[in-house]
């Protein structure tokens, strides 16, 4: 899930961070600027791990600041792809299931990564398999008797495999006109997306495969119907 | 900004959760120094002193790093991860128990992430276990189960946000709690001090409300 990403940039340390040891100074600023921050191409940044070089602060023409030359490594959250990861279920929708691990919730499973047969149940707001079964219309999946079905209910804990990520990086369009005008907020895409898949024996919810806590899910829906 | 290596080496959740920890509780010293220097430099004025107190200056963690510290040591000690259950030492036996078994590094780093206990578990990570370890398997999962301390250690456990923001209110408690260590050992003289540096409208109330206590 994680890695190390080795980084070059120019960072500035206000004079009121003199006192400071540089080291100290820099890995604050250096986190100041990065932690949780999706760079493009790398992932999402974590924090500093250590400091590799450092050049001598220079004072440029113009301000007080102390610029320095570093090197440094992040801890970056970048799944590789054909990880396999435990996340919690957000949210389900028509077009899949979205995931959180806690810091970051851009991951999906799209419909097509789901285990077949499996279809959407509105009432429920969550996706279920029908494990061995010759189905495969929606309609006739919604028609099977609740009891039988293995839903996928919000914030379960799920095991997944990264298929694909992406980063959009999309350029901040012209100024909008405020006054008088109302905004309209367009649906922005998230810097980073995770595709994950759980179309394979022995992922999807864990506890599908512990065989321990299934009998109590049954349970529960045996009281909803 | 230059990205020099995106990828220079892979993490292991465990390595990233103690990192994490260290850096929280040196966050929690350098806040408690700060108060520590603030509240020396507020004596010192009262006193009459006006010259503030030449000291290392606050580094303050930023806004986002403490989110995201926060969350991510969230998730990686909440209880359907094992990390919980590791320890350094244990990881160490176990990446030198799988030595001889030609994982991938992937293959590696994804069983000490997961730590199986079930054979389920480790068809997903491991590809053909099957032809490549037949009946190897159950070796391997011993090898897990050896480096997982049998139950979690109570101190670290902490169970999703729930837990977490538990966490950070114990930390807060113990903070509190050596404030009023330090108020006890010379009580009094202190706290008039206190009340008389205290330019707030509350000040005179606080003392007529002790008055009416005597």
């Amino acid at each position: 899930m994680f890695c190390l990403s080795i980084l070059k940039d120019t960072v500035a340390i206000h004079p009121s961070n003199f006192g400071a040891p540089p080291e100290d100074a820099l890995i604050a600023e250096i986190n100041k600027k990065y932690a949780n921050r999706v760079l493009h191409e790398v992932g999402l940044c974590i924090c500093v791990f250590d400091i590799a070089e450092a050049g001598e602060g220079k004072v440029r023409y113009g301000d007080g600041f102390l610029w320095y030359k570093v090197v440094f490594r992040l801890v970056v959250f970048r799944p590789f792809t054909s990880e396999v990861i435990v996340a919690k279920v957000k949210s389900s929708d028509e077009d899949g299931i979205r995931l959180t691990v806690g810091f970051f919730d851009d991951l999906y499973i799209p419909v097509a990564y789901l285990p077949q047969p499996s279809a959407f149940d509105p009432n429920e707001r969550a996706h279920f398999w029908l494990p061995d079964s010759a189905l495969t219309t929606t309609t006739e999946l919604l028609d099977t008797p609740v009891a039988e079905r293995m839903y996928i209910d919000q914030g379960e804990v799920i095991r997944v495999r990264v298929e694909s990520d992406e980063f959009c990086d999309d350029e901040p369009g012209p100024p909008k006109v405020t006054e008088g005008v109302q905004m309209k907020h367009e649906p922005k895409r998230p810097p980073y997306v995770v595709c994950c898949s759980i179309a394979e024996q022995g992922l999807g919810p864990v506890a599908w495969w512990n065989g321990s806590t299934q009998v109590e899910e049954g349970d529960e829906e045996m009281e909803q119907g | 900004m230059e990205v020099v290596n995106p990828r220079s080496a892979l993490l292991s959740n465990y390595e990233v959760l103690s990192l994490l920890r260290e850096l929280e509780s040196d966050n929690l010293l350098r806040t408690k120094a700060a108060l520590r220097i603030k509240k020396e430099e507020e004596t010192a004025n009262g006193a009459g002193s006006s010259l503030p107190l030449a000291g290392n200056p606050h580094l303050e963690a930023s806004e986002n790093l403490r989110t995201i510290e926060v969350e991510a040591i969230g998730y990686l000690s909440a209880d359907y991860l094992p990390i919980t259950a590791q320890s350094e030492d244990g990881i160490t036996k176990l990446v030198r128990g799988l030595a001889p078994y030609n994982l991938t590094k992937a293959e590696k780093l994804q069983i000490v992430n997961l730590a199986p206990t079930l054979p389920v578990e480790l068809y997903v990570i491991v590809e053909e276990l099957e032809e490549r370890f037949g009946d190897r398997i159950d070796e391997i999962l011993e090898h897990v189960q050896a480096s997982l301390t049998s139950g979690p250690k109570e101190s670290t456990l902490t169970n999703g946000i729930n837990g977490q923001t538990s966490y950070t209110a114990v930390t807060e408690a113990s903070v509190v709690v050596q404030e009023d260590d330090t108020w006890d050992e010379d009580a009094d003289a202190i706290y008039d001090e206190e009340i008389f540096d205290d330019t707030g409208a509350g000040n005179g109330v606080e003392g007529d409300l002790e008055m009416d206590e005597d």
